[in-house]
């Protein structure tokens, strides 16, 4: 009974499904869906694009930061001049 | 345009800018409007947020104003875009990537499992079909490998292994073409940017014309050592035409008149005036790029011997598989072998490692022809300069005219600049500029030019023979006699200077002395030659001993050969090839071609002649010798970095075997990370080999 009820379904498919998937209707359908993921695409990677900005923002401030540093410890240092003090003489 | 500051650091700004979307070629126009402004050191323009980074050491408010000037309609009227750039290329193949990534996830995510394993066996017979071409072919190749690997895993009934591999494999494609793709293009982009100038027939004297205001049906004239700019037909005279940039073939064909010629193919000897059949145009791109895609054949041994390398491992491998299931008797320890096939990796990591350098140096203003080549330069201990133009600045300047005999100074510069205009050699500009200089005009009043390679010109005037070239030309070749009573005058020129020698029916009219000054940083860059590793600098030149010894003193070199003849040169390079040395050859003339091709790595300066940019391995277009050094610290990073990497698969793959034979880790892990290693190992060597900052020079 089920193998009938399964050879009946194939049957139904073979005719009438396949025109049913290759409708009008349906291919509006498949262009709707696509353009749907062509979207999700293009947000998932202008999000990327934003994330890459960002951490290339955090990479220049970083950047900035260590360079500040480095500053401020050139500062701290005092310089020998004891030779042009001698020289002064 | 309206812009918002997104971001701010010293010598720093993101912005946004307000205008909704923005096309691929609309970020170009931007890019490169910013690009032209002052103290802007770099741009990088997202279009998808509109978003733009500008790099500067100028005052801020200049970039601000010139953010704020900026109009898409305005800017791009002032055509600062390159013909083509790499934009769409890379939006291209990121979506790619973006693609597969996500449809792996996606699937992985969503996707039952009898539906995942459909596509798993699609997808799988592409790569089935491959191996079995491979087999079909008697070769035991990669693909062989990836067939067995996938075909395994499936037919153990574990398609998400299969998956797995499939997408790794699929990735690499991807990213293997991106690299091909983007460095050839950056390669041809940097290369066709040149305008050439070309001598146009009009009304029976020549002119000299641009590139770009030739028409069809027009006249110009080609010359030994020149390039065919354009496609056309001989109309009169004959060439011996090199036509390998087309066909590969390098014996120079005869072209007679009626005979087709070909744009981008080299007068090897001969001259002819041809009849322009088609403009230039967007045809010199697309010839650019099949120049470099057939130079690519020209892999380097290290990428050549890895990719052999790479199949010569396949036997072993499967051997390996079938060894560990015949003493193990398990399966998965036989995969375990299977999935770290090292061969890929070999394949992938080190062409992309050599592609990767090649658009480097192009951004150094460097092309090289082929990774072979940068092999040569990183090898090499040996350099030979030709010293005019490439130790010299390229553009010497006529210091004195002394006439000889009864002859009137001006008169003889006038006739020299005549004859001389018409050949691509530094020392004839010298002396045309210095005609213009003085406002000597002339009419082209001489017949036939004839040019003798490295010895000089001759030529009929008002039915007497003239000549102008080197000494040994001049007075041993054709035998012109020094005026009587004038020894003394000729014994006295001044050493300093190059000569040129002027005669006129057999006697000596004029000499030339020409300064050729040396570049401002040719000692430093001779110096941090000598440190990177070359032990032998040799300066080579046509010039009188004198002044080639007073010249490589202060340069310092370590040897010196002056009045040598262009074959002198060659031979000189085989010979100490035949000692077994690695030689290097950087020259810019007509008379370097046969140096050039001879050396291991021939390099032209891009100021000189057609053919010798023609028949060099490398062209360097940037006017400061130390580019030379950086070409070699690149080539040397690129050397380095094949070899690491080659150690690091071989070792890193290795283990995974190990551990896979010892049952410590399962097939499907071990392919993760020999299919990840291989990627990351990619993609670190997709990046630059030399930092910025320590290659700017102090």
């Amino acid at each position: 009974m089920k193998k009938i009820g399964l050879f009946a379904a194939g049957v139904l498919f073979g005719t009438a499904g396949i025109k049913l998937l290759g409708s009008r209707d349906a291919r509006k359908a498949y262009a709707q869906t696509t353009a749907a993921a062509l979207r999700a695409k293009e947000s998932v990677m202008t999000a990327v694009t934003a994330v890459r900005e960002g951490a290339e923002d955090v990479y220049a401030d970083a950047k900035a930061i260590n360079e500040r540093r480095a500053e401020a410890e050139a500062a701290a240092v005092v310089e020998d001049a004891s030779a042009e003090e001698s020289k002064a003489e | 345009m309206k812009c918002k500051i997104l971001h701010e650091t010293t010598g720093r700004l993101r912005v946004h800018l307000c205008c909704g979307q923005m096309s691929l070629s609309q970020a170009d126009v931007l890019e490169y409007y910013l690009r032209a402004q002052d103290g802007v050191q770099a741009v990088k323009v997202y279009d998808r947020t509109q978003d733009a980074v500008v790099l500067y050491d100028a005052e801020r408010g200049s970039i601000i104003r010139a953010l704020a000037a900026f109009s898409f309609a305005k800017a791009e009227a002032m055509e600062l875009v390159p013909e083509h750039t790499s934009r769409a290329l890379n939006r291209e193949f990121e979506d790619k990537l973006a693609v597969a990534v996500m449809r792996r996830c996606g699937s992985k995510l969503f996707l039952p499992a009898p539906i995942t394993t459909a596509l798993a066996v699609i997808r799988s017979i592409k790569y089935i079909r491959e191996g079995l071409s491979a087999l079909w072919h008697g070769r035991l190749s990669v693909a062989v490998l990836d067939a067995t690997a996938v075909t395994v895993s499936m037919v153990r009934g574990d398609f998400a292994t299969a998956g797995s591999v499939m997408f790794m494999l699929h990735l690499g494609e991807i990213l293997e073409e991106w690299t091909h793709k983007k460095s050839v293009a950056d390669l041809a982009s940097a290369m066709s940017l040149r305008v050439d100038n070309v001598w146009q027939q009009v009304n029976g004297t020549e002119v000299l014309t641009k590139i770009t205001d030739v028409k069809p049906g027009d006249r110009i004239v080609i010359r030994t050592g020149g390039m065919i700019p354009l496609d056309g037909r001989v109309v009169e005279g004959e060439a011996m035409v090199n036509q390998s940039s087309l066909t590969g073939e390098s014996m120079p064909v005869v072209k007679h008149p009626g005979s087709p010629v070909y744009a981008g193919t080299v007068a090897e000897e001969g001259e002819c005036v041809i009849s322009v059949e088609k403009v230039s145009g967007s045809g010199r791109y697309d010839r650019v790029v099949r120049m470099i895609e057939e130079s690519e054949k020209l892999k380097s041994t290290a990428e050549d011997k890895a990719s052999r390398m790479a199949d010569r491992l396949v036997p072993y491998t499967l051997g390996g598989t079938v060894l560990t299931y015949l003493l193990t008797r398990n399966v998965t320890k036989m995969l375990a072998v299977l999935m770290v096939d090292f061969s890929c990796a070999l394949k992938l990591a080190i062409p992309v490692a050599v592609l990767s350098a090649m658009r480097e140096s192009s951004g150094y203003h460097i092309s090289v022809k082929g990774g072979r080549f940068l092999e040569a330069v990183a090898k090499a201990d040996t350099i030979v300069f030709d010293k005019t133009g490439t130790l010299t600045y390229a553009t010497p300047t006529v210091a004195a005219v002394i006439p000889f005999g009864e002859h009137d100074e001006a008169e003889m510069l006038r006739l020299a600049a005549c004859l001389e205009e018409h050949y691509p050699h530094s020392m004839a500009n010298a002396v045309v500029e210095e005609a213009k200089r003085r406002a000597l005009t002339h009419e082209e009043y001489h017949s036939q030019v004839q040019y003798v390679v490295a010895h000089g010109i001759s030529s009929m005037v008002e039915d007497k023979k003239v000549i102008i070239g080197s000494a040994h030309f001049v007075f041993e070749d054709e035998g012109c006699r020094i005026p009587e009573g004038e020894q003394a005058k000729f014994d006295a020129l001044p050493a300093a200077y190059s000569h040129l020698y002027l005669c006129k029916d057999g006697e000596l009219a004029a000499v030339i002395c020409i300064h050729d000054p040396l570049r401002r940083e040719a000692r430093e860059a001779v110096r941090a030659l000598h440190e990177s590793g070359f032990t032998n600098v040799v300066m080579m030149t046509g010039d009188n001993r004198r002044t080639a010894e007073s010249v490589a003193a202060e340069v310092g070199v370590d040897a010196v050969y002056a009045e040598v003849l262009p074959e002198d040169k060659a031979a000189f390079i085989r010979g100490e090839k035949e000692k077994g040395h690695t030689v290097i050859m950087v020259g810019d003339g007509v008379n370097d071609s046969p140096a050039l091709s001879e050396a291991d790595a021939g390099i032209a300066i891009s100021t000189g002649a057609a053919i010798a940019r023609e028949i060099a391995d490398i062209t360097v277009a940037s006017e400061d010798l130390f580019a030379l050094v950086t070409l070699r610290r690149l080539s040397q990073a690129l050397m380095e970095r094949i070899h690491g990497s080659y150690r690091f698969i071989v070792g890193f793959n290795l283990t995974l075997i190990a551990l896979g034979v010892a049952g410590i880790l399962p097939p499907t892990t071990s392919a993760l990370l020999h299919n990840g290693s291989t990627l990351g190992i990619s993609l670190r060597n997709m990046t630059d080999l030399l930092d910025d900052e320590e290659n700017t020079r102090k």
